[in-house]
């Protein structure tokens, strides 16, 4: 039974403070929040510092974490959980909650890959936000955002998940938001924040619901006491409601709108937030939510087929993209479907693998897009580039390490991470699944190579590729040390039952097994896959020997569907944003306008009408007067006499 | 038949009348005399009422001084000529008519529900105008009502000064700054000098 | 004396509602405080009735005060008439409506 292996009493004891390395635990979280504070209200004083100030803290919480984590695997594996009370929440009649941190193998595993990764793009944005007007508050919004992230996956309880969860969206809206002077951008932060919203609220129903049957949002305490509690339509209920919370933050169809667009924000953001770490808080979710989701007989099924559903779904969209960072963000989509495919499966272990695998590569190749686009002076459409990998070594070799890593060519991380999905779906008698998910590994080294092969090779297609000039070393540092990690990330998880599934298992339990096709076979069925969808892209874009139009033009309309993400974005639109829309403006100009304000002013008529009608009362006759005060003492003296 | 009874109701009538009379005369003269007939008439009730002082007072201080002041002044202001009898309030007239009737008919509702209207006086009043109603009438107002009697002294006094202010026409005073205009004073710092006559 | 006590609360009343009437319905301001001496009569009378009816004086001093401060009232009222006059012209009260709508 998932992640109620450990024995009560069994966790590592520890206080608040800065005693041992485990009870520092509170200092991740705390130093990128100051950095935050100082950058909001000193930044702008302290000029290109605010930057170094960002990055060596988020760098100094990873070494921190590291710390912690290196304490936490000095005690067997039994024991490897550590609970740091904060400080008491909230405390109302029977309900409590407390600011708690825990630590245990999955939340290691995130902040190691939060703070490392992060501090990464901090250093890489110092040199790409260099001419930027509002250079601190950038740092100021990354560093809040680590924050919440860390907050969300070291919260001990579902309540400072939220907190993290809510925390997350705000500096995402912000930072997509972060040039909102173009409407364009702004739109985009708003369309981000009002859909994850709607998967936000779904999930604040489960966590009250979570409430009502079990009086307590703490981790333990619901998990521990989640199977004799639960029927069979509450888990499904709660389960459904935290996945639609994930299926918003971690952008599955059918709440995946937002983040396309959300590429309007700079491109460290994207690399951040929209690939390594918010949009893998939804598989966070689920993977800690194990034990309630595996009560229920449909939960884990509707993740897998959400989760297939949206790798293919957003992998035949990449393919049909024109800007460098949109094919990156349905690729994001993509390889998250897979991540909740294994989920669906029970495979946690390995899709935290690929989170973190994920986590190396993608931020990899954001960073390089991000790097090209500077190169190309803002330019970011494809067709534009061209031949940029002679005039741009380091990004071009750097961003080809990790279009292989994505594509899983073996050995590298992405290999590995793809190959033991498919494997599990082949061994527990998912055919179906193993099918459609070899496809859309197809599907992604297809889209991955056309990028590579568009961008990288060929003779430039314009002047701005022609000019094209390498980053800044601040900027390709960055690029080499992720290129090591997603190279090298595979040795983490070798097989399924690798280091790090083991190190995981106390809490997510053991991965699934089963029979069928030879574990050999499927992996070099796995290779071969990536190879042919490379060697196809190369030959369609790069070899010169197919003309790109003519092809296109024997598609269509294909290239403007899959452009147009199978126009799910004009569906919502016409759809969904339309109509409220005109009911809103029904409201404003015909509810309010005319019946609030209607009713309003009627009140101030009817008032002015009494006025008028009262007035008259004041002829200015002295006789009147006098008549009125005969009036009332005979009333007094009629109702005297009628009491006497 | 007691002699109570006919004065009584050969002068009610007659007050009531002069009453009458004195609210639709247009000539204000006519109404102030009018007026007077209608004190005559209450001086003889307070007669039947065995209260001889306020007869002759009411003759004395009402119709002898009251009415007469009422009628220097109506013919000092020489608006004893006719008044127009049209009423422009519309429903004043008829309005105030039937109040008026109302009031009457509750204060005879209350009458007769408090004392009856058979009641008469009691016998005893002879004894309390034993000496004679003056006399008693002054032990009572010097010994119980003493306190009245001199705030009452204290606002005639009041009253005539007040009369005095209010009839008063300002003389033409000449202002400080006019005499400096007529150059009779240098300034207006410096004090007056000769004022000619 | 025969004559019930109540006729002469009855007279009183009706003087006093015809003196009510000269208040609402005349114009002229003299004519207005001649009706309103004519209520303060009314009054004194019932006054008196009453002081007869239980035999006491108390009603007959009362009717004495009443007496002089209604003169003590004219003066200074008709004072104001003239005051009223010297400045208006008129002393119809009807003209004086400027405290209106």
């Amino acid at each position: 039974m998932v992640g109620s292996t450990f024995p009560p009493g069994s966790a590592i004891e520890g206080t608040f403070g800065l005693g041992t390395q485990l009870d520092m635990l509170w200092l991740v979280p705390a130093l990128p929040l100051l950095g935050a504070v100082i950058n909001l209200f000193a930044g702008r004083r302290l000029g290109k510092a605010a930057g170094w100030l960002g990055t060596l803290l988020v760098a100094a919480s990873f070494v921190v974490a590291a710390l912690a984590v290196q304490s936490l695997l000095g005690h067997p594996g039994q024991e490897r959980l550590f609970v740091q009370h904060l400080f008491d929440w909230i405390s109302v009649g029977s309900f409590s909650v407390g600011a708690d941190l825990r630590l245990d193998a999955v939340s290691a595993t995130m902040i190691l890959v939060v703070t490392g990764v992060g501090s990464l793009i901090h250093l890489y944005s110092i040199g790409y936000m260099a001419e930027d007007p509002r250079f601190a508050r950038f740092f100021a919004y990354l560093n809040l955002f680590v924050f919440f992230m860390l907050m969300l996956v070291l919260g001990a309880n579902y309540l400072v998940l939220y907190l993290g969860w809510e925390g997350v969206g705000l500096c995402s809206y912000l930072l997509i938001g972060f040039w909102f002077d173009k409407t364009v951008n702004a739109n985009a932060a708003k369309k981000a924040f009002i859909t994850t919203r709607i998967g936000d609220t779904a999930m604040l129903i489960g966590l009250a619901f979570i409430v009502w049957r079990f009086g307590t949002l703490d981790f333990e305490s619901v998990f521990g006491a989640a199977g004799a509690t639960l029927t069979q339509g509450a888990a499904t209920a709660i389960a459904l409601l935290l996945f639609g919370g994930a299926v918003g933050k971690s952008a599955q169809v059918p709440l995946h709108v937002w983040l396309p667009d959300a590429m309007a924000g700079p491109t460290p953001v994207s690399a951040l937030i929209h690939a390594a770490t918010m949009v893998t808080a939804g598989v966070y979710l689920v993977v800690r939510s194990a034990p309630i989701f595996e009560l229920s007989d449909i939960a884990l099924p509707v993740v897998l087929v959400i989760g297939l559903v949206t790798t293919l779904y957003a992998g035949t969209a990449a393919l049909g993209q024109t800007d460098i960072k949109r094919v990156l963000a349905y690729s994001t989509i993509s390889q998250l479907g897979y991540m909740f495919m294994a989920v669906g499966m029970r495979a946690y272990a390995a899709a935290m693998f690929m989170l973190v695998a994920h986590a190396f590569y993608k931020a990899l190749l954001f960073l390089g897009s991000g790097s090209v686009i500077h190169g190309m002076h803002e330019e970011q459409d494809m067709r534009r580039m061209g031949g940029l990998l002679r005039r741009m070594p380091v990004t071009g070799s750097t961003f080809i390490v990790g279009a292989v890593a994505l594509a899983g060519v073996p050995p590298l991380a992405g290999f590995f991470a793809k190959d033991q999905i498919l494997e599990l779906a082949n061994h527990t008698g998912r055919p179906a699944v193993w099918i459609l998910g070899t496809i859309g590994a197809l599907l992604s080294a297809m889209y991955i190579g056309r990028l590579v092969f568009l961008t990288f090779f060929g003779r430039p297609r314009s002047e701005a590729a022609e000019r094209a000039h390498e980053s800044a070393p601040l900027m390709t540092m960055p690029l080499l040390l992720l290129a090591v990690g997603a190279a090298l990330a595979g040795a983490l998880n070798l097989t399924p039952e690798g280091s790090l599934a083991h190190f995981l298992e106390p809490v997510v339990g053991e991965v699934p097994h089963g029979e069928g096709l030879a574990a050999w076979a499927l992996s070099t069925i796995g290779g071969v896959i990536a190879l042919v969808g490379l060697a196809l892209t190369w030959l369609v874009y790069a070899s010169g020997r197919v003309d790109q139009t003519a092809l296109e033009a024997r598609v269509d309309p294909l290239p403007r569907t899959l452009l147009n993400g199978w126009y799910v974005d004009s569906a919502y639109e016409k759809g969904l944003v339309a109509p409220a829309k005109a009911g809103a403006h029904l409201l404003a100009s015909v509810v309010d306008a005319k019946g609030v304000d209607g009713l309003v002013n009627a009140v101030g008529g009817g008032v002015r009408w009494l006025a008028g009608a009262g007035r008259l009362l004041q002829t200015g006759f002295v006789r009147s007067y006098a008549l009125a005060f005969f009036v009332g003492a005979i009333a007094v003296l009629a109702w005297v006499g009628v009491r006497l | 038949m007691a002699l109570d009874n006919v004065v009584f109701w050969v002068f009610a009538p007659i007050s009531i009348a002069s009453a009458i009379g004195m609210l639709v005369m247009r000539n204000a003269v006519h109404a102030a005399l009018f007026l007077i007939v209608n004190f005559f008439c209450l001086a003889v009730m307070y007669l039947l009422l065995d209260a001889p002082f306020l007869f002759a007072v009411q003759i004395i201080v009402y119709a002898g001084a009251i009415m007469v002041l009422f009628l220097f002044v109506i013919m000092l202001l020489g608006v004893d000529r006719g008044e127009d009898l049209r009423d422009p309030l519309l429903a004043q007239r008829p309005l105030a008519i039937v109040l008026a009737a109302a009031f009457v008919i509750e204060i005879a509702v209350a009458v007769r529900a408090g004392i009856g209207f058979a009641t008469k006086a009691p016998e005893g009043f002879d004894l309390v105008n034993a000496d004679g109603n003056t006399k008693a009438l002054a032990e009572v107002l010097f010994r119980d009502y003493f306190l009245p009697f001199e705030a009452t002294s204290i606002l005639l006094i009041i009253a005539a000064i007040a009369a005095m202010v209010l009839a008063q026409r300002k003389a033409p005073s000449v202002t400080q700054a006019e005499l400096e205009r007529r150059g009779l004073i240098e300034s207006i710092d410096a004090g007056v000098t000769e004022v000619p006559e | 004396m025969r004559t019930p006590i109540a006729y002469f609360v009855v007279l009183s009343a009706i003087l006093f509602s015809l003196g009510t009437l000269g208040v609402l319905l005349r114009k002229n301001a003299l004519l207005i405080f001649m009706s309103i001496e004519l209520q303060l009569n009314a009054v004194n009378l019932s006054l008196v009735a009453f002081s007869r009816m239980h035999n006491e004086l108390d009603g007959q001093v009362l009717a004495f005060f009443s007496m002089v401060v209604a003169a003590a009232e004219v003066v200074v009222g008709l004072a104001i008439i003239v005051a009223v006059y010297r400045r208006r012209q008129t002393i119809d009260v009807d003209q004086a409506r400027e405290l209106r709508w």
